[in-house]
């Protein structure tokens, strides 16, 4: 007898099978990275919660249109994208977009409270809110994430050359906000 | 800027190949400006991880109620419907099937039938030998002519050519009986005859 470990492809069939306990071990391997995810898109930590069980009951009804089990990860994250951003456009409708550079630090530190206390990542939070949404999202994707480049394009929807210029672009911009930061020794 | 053969963000962040790497981590050995930069990325990234990822405040997960859950019927036709080549098949097949019931149901033309009253085939036959009769006599009629007039011409012109021989044949005779006297006058002396 061979013992090998379950993997999430196994999972998932056994899901579009209508196995809901395969799909809860699924959920249990995968929601802390999406509950992350949107926690940093969204910046509070209830939101981030709600959002992840609607990401997760949308995959499970969705579940059979996934084509290829192995490109499940930027498949679900493509959804945790989607429903970060239609709830951000029904919690904003006024905005045009959520991505806009108008979504600043001080609205995260005096709508909520600072998601880590520690000096450091109260920088790092600050420095992250206060780059345009899109730019903050391509960081968390690839930083965070670990993300390639093209999946990054597929959750996002857009071209690679577009992903690049935003994560090169907040880089930038992180660089010159953190490393002296850094170099000085908050922490 | 970098100098560097390739981005050092790229380098950075895992996106470059194994070779390409290499190259970098060449360059950047020899490059102070690349050290430096490559310093301040890793700097950047290292601050950037220092936001841990949080715990989820409550587990996440869904219960199989039968109440909600849909029957095998209806999880056959989600599946059905949501299922590209199995809707491909099943236009398929029904196409094949109309196409088979068309074929074997379809009415056949109806062909008047025929009734001995309308149709007399003693006289037509008797109609066609006649008319054929009428064109071999004709034809055969044609062809005498032909021959008589051909043969008549042939004797025409044998009898012509009869003429001429003769012609030139009672030429030839008199003047040799014309040499022949000549020649007997020249040679007669007189009293040879006695």
């Amino acid at each position: 007898m061979i013992l090998r470990a379950v993997e999430d492809t196994d999972l998932i069939r056994k899901a579009c099978r209508g196995d809901v306990e395969a799909y809860n071990l699924l959920i249990s391997r995968w929601e802390k990275r999406v509950y992350n995810y949107l926690l940093r898109i969204a910046g509070d930590r209830e939101e981030a919660l709600d959002l992840s069980q609607d990401v997760f009951l949308k995959a499970y009804q969705n579940l059979r249109k996934l084509d290829d089990p192995a490109r499940f990860a930027p498949w679900l994250f493509r959804i945790a994208h989607n429903e970060a951003f239609s709830a951000f456009r029904k919690r904003r409708p006024d905005r045009e977009a959520p991505g806009s550079s108008d979504f600043a630090a001080d609205e995260i530190a005096t709508a909520h409270t600072p998601v880590f206390p520690i000096e450091l990542s109260i920088a790092v939070t600050t420095a992250l809110s206060k780059l345009p949404e899109e730019q903050r999202e391509a960081v968390i994707l690839k930083i965070y994430q670990g993300f390639k480049f093209e999946e990054m394009a597929e959750i996002l929807s857009c071209p690679v050359s577009t992903v690049k210029s935003r994560l090169y672009a907040a880089l930038d911009v992180l660089k010159m906000q953190l490393a002296p930061l850094k170099s000085r020794g908050v922490t | 800027m970098s100098c560097s053969p390739f981005d050092l963000r790229d380098y950075l962040l895992g996106e470059l190949a194994e070779t390409e790497r290499r190259q970098v981590d060449v360059h950047v050995r020899s490059c102070g400006g690349c050290q430096e930069e490559m310093e301040r990325l890793r700097i950047t990234q290292s601050t950037l991880l220092e936001l841990r990822d949080e715990e989820v405040p409550q587990r996440i997960g869904f219960v199989s109620d039968p109440v909600f859950e849909p029957s095998g019927t209806r999880r056959f036709w989600q599946a059905f419907w949501s299922s590209g080549p199995k809707l491909g098949f099943a236009s398929a097949a029904m196409l094949s099937g109309a196409l088979l019931i068309f074929t074997f149901l379809r009415p056949v033309a109806a062909v008047p039938p025929v009734t001995a009253a309308s149709v007399d085939t003693a006289r037509i036959e008797q109609q066609v030998s006649d008319r054929v009769a009428v064109e071999v006599r004709k034809a055969v009629a044609e062809s005498e002519a032909r021959q008589q007039k051909k043969t008549a011409e042939l004797l025409a012109a044998a009898d012509q050519r009869h003429e001429q021989q003769l012609r030139a044949f009672v030429a030839n005779v008199s003047y040799l009986q014309k040499q022949y006297n000549v020649m007997a006058h020249a040679t007669y002396e007189p009293g040879s005859l006695r």
